[in-house]
């Protein structure tokens, strides 16, 4: 096939933020954006979002589409919503007085654990014989309460035996998915490895469901292409790759975002600000590629030996509650709400009421009276509830409400008083409120929906601080800015940004300060950044504006920057890494050098010499990870090896195969 | 090893236990758009799935479309002759090559407890799984996994009509011990009469109730 008289390669994103899941339809090879769809990310099942964007993005052909990728924020989502199935996680040969001693027990992602006897060492010998008997007897006592099991043996990226000959005795038994650790991390960390596992196992089934619910949306649409979706450091795998290894896409969606800026911008060196509903995430473009986190992914807590990109989050977003925190200062975030012009925009008499509590003489309107609930969707006929939920639900199937008011007809004062968190998890009642997207609409830089709700929530706001609006809104602008300028401080510096102690002595606060907003008489700070900004999200350009003058750099906006996320998702490239350790045989009582170990992922070898043990590493990591890339949808992936030592006589043999992805139509 | 589709083994899985349970029963209609949205699969998946099903003689495929295979009388028979010939070679092979690993997994499903008889079904299926794993012959039980999926509709026609079988168990704990022994021509024996036993029995409900046509 000649690629230069193919007409079109049409492939299609979807990103899953917290507030949208976004859709665009792209030409591969232009970078060139036909078509993109906005709609609503379903955090009880995100597969619902992403059906809705390939059932209503225009499409003249969808036979045509070569590709479909995702990124996807489910297994993030997931794990911190304990929403992963239930997990029996093994431990062979680790040290149980050691994992106490350190309150280790907590981070393994799992209550139910257990060690069993063996393990081997560093030089990969046994440390203790494998207890077959004792695995098999908690195997039994426990699988009724658990949907999956991992295993994570004691060195085992050196010896994994124990791992396979547990997973063997254990499928003989029953029936749930086995995970071993050293099938997801050659490193040697075992804690890590062992929480990497269990969250593995735990996401099993979760992203089965999610792909199988996907393909469904595709066939019904008429899409017949593969399907790929975004690992944590932005990188594509199979739906199948993706299937085994879930926890790879923790942190797919912010990493798919900031390839998504690079791609359509073509800057090799940037930072790239992604502006969402819910938060502004922040990664960094080095060389034409995303930066990755060092120490591996990092999810509710819990350490994995999971790669993904260097990420900085905070929660602000175009959505992001605006309240009034403590000592009347203006706060926004991290909670996301629907803006009160959007549901206005949907309920004519919530702007009518809007309109007359801003008018209110007596008692003077309050800003927390601008948080609405309401009806987000019917609950299924099965669903059981709670006298309150049902209560509350009752109350808001007339219309939004003021929470105010629901709560007073409840006769409660406080909403900590009723636990309604399970209609908010389902979706069923939302929250709306006054958010920067509302204050776009008073200064007609956004304005989708209904202004006159906006402008009468400002009022509301100023009215009660005693400001003029104008004011509120500098205030406004000033700490988005503050917020920004210090997230990009502290993820590029890695540094604590200094807080407010009170004796006004701390000088570098005073420069962050005085280079915020510019007060002394003679000295005038800056700081500057030598990389562009690259803005991503709808709310970008105006959020991101004030940033890029404190930083004294430019704001680059690509072409379609508010969907470039969706575009990231099909921008990386193909990518399978393959590891092989080399490490000594010694002799009886560690003494000699014998000869050498090469381990693979599938088993080990001995070789007498070392020059020939390193080349064989090479040829096996080589084709091994060239074989994965090509199953897994490359393109002509190009292998690269590296040799790493790792410690005293041992090496790592690192093949990496990258390819595009491969397009079929 | 080729894979499946995600979605296709989920499907394939999902139906396989349709099938074999009788819950989808010999003879029905398979109709691929009704149980694409049954079960919330692509049509790709749930064709593909069938595929395999046809290739495991679970699933029939004539001129015009897609039955669940029926059941004959016939088929009792000589699903029986190769099962008892190939189980029989599997003891033998396992008394010779079992590991420690394997006498350790033996021993744990056969002090196993079943509370009823589809437990106990279960419980024996994976016994001869275990049985044919350790004969460390990967042919040998990959021919006998296909076996018990046919073997299972039968079961499951005489199951409603069926006593608790305590003897099955009885002779899993002297096979291990002729396993544990190295006695090939003891665990032949012990597996040969195992096998008989549970087919005559099934034979003669199948028979005196009538459950199949001759």
């Amino acid at each position: 096939m000649n690629k230069k008289n193919q007409p079109e390669s049409l492939v299609l994103g979807i990103d899953t933020g917290g507030t949208y899941t976004d859709g665009v339809l792209l030409e591969y090879n232009t970078h060139r954006i036909i078509a993109a769809h906005k709609s609503l990310t379903t955090k009880r099942d995100f597969s619902i979002g992403i059906e809705n964007v390939i059932k209503e993005i225009e499409l003249a052909d969808p036979a045509a589409i070569q590709m479909v990728s995702i990124s996807t924020t489910l297994a993030t989502n997931a794990i911190a919503e304990g929403k992963g199935k239930r997990v029996a996680l093994f431990l062979i040969g680790y040290d149980p007085d050691l994992i106490d001693s350190f309150d280790m027990g907590n981070r393994f992602a799992t209550p139910h654990y257990f060690y069993i006897e063996g393990g081997h060492d560093l030089h990969g010998g046994e440390k203790a014989p494998l207890d077959l008997q004792d695995l098999l007897e908690k195997t039994r006592a426990v699988q009724q309460k658990v949907d999956a099991i991992a295993v994570s043996s004691y060195f085992s990226p050196r010896n994994p035996d124990h791992e396979i000959r547990a997973q063997n005795a254990i499928a003989s038994v029953c029936d749930l998915p086995i995970v071993l650790g050293h099938q997801l991390s050659t490193s040697l960390g075992s804690v890590e490895r062992a929480t990497t596992a269990a969250l593995n196992a735990s996401l099993l089934a979760v992203l089965q469901e999610f792909i199988i619910a996907v393909r469904r949306a595709m066939e019904n649409r008429g899409i017949n292409a593969p399907l790929m979706v975004v690992r944590g450091d932005g990188t594509l795998m199979n739906d199948e790759f993706a299937a085994q290894s879930p926890v790879e896409t923790i942190h797919s969606g912010p990493a798919a975002s900031a390839i998504g800026g690079r791609f359509l911008s073509g800057e090799d060196q940037a930072l790239v600000l992604d502006v969402g509903g819910t938060t502004t995430d922040l990664a960094l473009i080095k060389d034409g590629k995303v930066t990755v986190s060092e120490t591996g992914a990092s999810v509710s807590g819990y350490q994995t030996k999971v790669k993904a990109a260097n990420l900085f989050s905070i929660g602000l977003g175009g959505d992001s509650q605006i309240r009034m925190g403590r000592g009347n200062q203006i706060t926004i975030g991290p909670e996301r709400v629907v803006p009160l012009a959007y549901l206005a925009h949907l309920h004519p008499n919530v702007k009518e009421r809007l309109k007359a509590l801003s008018k209110r003489g007596w008692p003077a309107p309050y800003p927390r009276e601008l948080e609405y609930w309401f009806m987000q969707r019917e609950a299924a006929d099965h669903t059981t509830f709670t006298a309150r939920e049902q209560q509350v639900i009752d109350i808001l199937k007339s219309g939004p409400k003021p929470a105010t008011e629901v709560l007073k007809t409840m006769g409660l004062l406080d909403p900590s008083q009723i636990d309604l968190d399970n209609l908010w998890r389902e979706e069923i009642i939302g929250k709306s409120g006054f958010t920067p997207t509302d204050i776009l609409h008073i200064e007609a830089k956004h304005t989708p929906w209904d202004i006159e709700a906006s402008q009468a929530a400002l009022s509301v706001f100023s009215h009660y601080l005693n400001w003029d609006e104008d004011r509120f809104q500098q205030a406004f602008w000033e700490t988005v800015t503050e917020k920004i300028t210090k997230a990009v401080l502290h993820f590029l510096t890695e540094k604590e940004i200094p807080t407010e102690n009170g004796t006004g002595h701390d000088l570098a606060l005073w420069f962050l300060n005085n280079t915020l907003i510019p007060a002394h008489d003679q000295l005038e700070t800056s700081v500057n950044l030598k990389i562009p900004l690259i803005g991503i999200g709808a709310p970008a350009k105006v959020i991101l504006d004030k940033t890029a003058q404190v930083f004294n750099t430019k704001l680059v906006l690509p072409e379609h920057y508010q969907v470039a996320n969706a575009a990231g998702a099909v921008a990386g490239s193909v990518m399978v890494t393959e590891e092989i350790l080399i490490y000594p045989q010694l002799s009886a009582g560690n003494v000699d050098v014998i000869g050498y170990y090469l381990q693979a992922r599938d088993g080990r070898e001995e070789i007498e010499e070392f020059e020939q043990a390193i080349d064989k590493a090479k040829h096996i990591a080589g084709e091994n990870a060239l074989s994965a890339a090509l199953r897994s949808g490359a393109d002509n992936p190009q292998v690269e090896i590296e040799v790493i030592q790792d410690g005293m006589d041992s090496y790592r043999i690192k093949a990496k195969a990258v390819g595009k992805p491969r397009l079929e139509g | 090893m080729k894979m499946n589709k995600v979605d296709t083994e989920k499907a394939y899985q999902l139906l396989w236990n349709q099938i074999t349970s009788l819950e989808l029963e010999p003879g029905e209609i398979l109709d691929i758009a009704a149980l694409a949205d049954e079960l919330g699969f692509s049509q790709i998946s749930i064709r593909e799935a069938l595929r395999l099903l046809i290739h495991d003689h679970l699933v029939e495929a004539p001129p015009r479309g897609l039955y669940v295979a029926g059941l004959k009388f016939s088929d009792l028979e000589k699903i029986s002759t190769v099962r008892l010939n190939l189980e029989t070679l599997a003891a033998q092979q396992a008394a010779r090559q079992a590991t420690k690993d394997d006498l350790v997994i033996l021993q744990t499903l056969c002090e196993e407890v079943a509370q009823d008889t589809r437990e106990l079904f279960t419980l024996d299926q994976r016994f001869h799984q275990a049985i044919a794993k350790a004969a460390h012959n990967n042919y040998l039980a990959d021919t006998l996994d296909r076996l018990y999926g046919l073997s299972k509709r039968l079961w499951f026609l005489a199951l409603p009509h069926l006593d608790f079988l305590p003897s099955a168990v009885k002779s899993h704990i002297k096979l291990v011990e002729a396993i544990r022994n190295k006695d090939e021509s003891l665990a032949m024996e012990i597996m040969q009469n195992h096998i008989e036993e549970f087919y005559l029995k099934i034979k003669d409900i199948i028979q005196e109730k009538g459950l199949i046509e001759e």
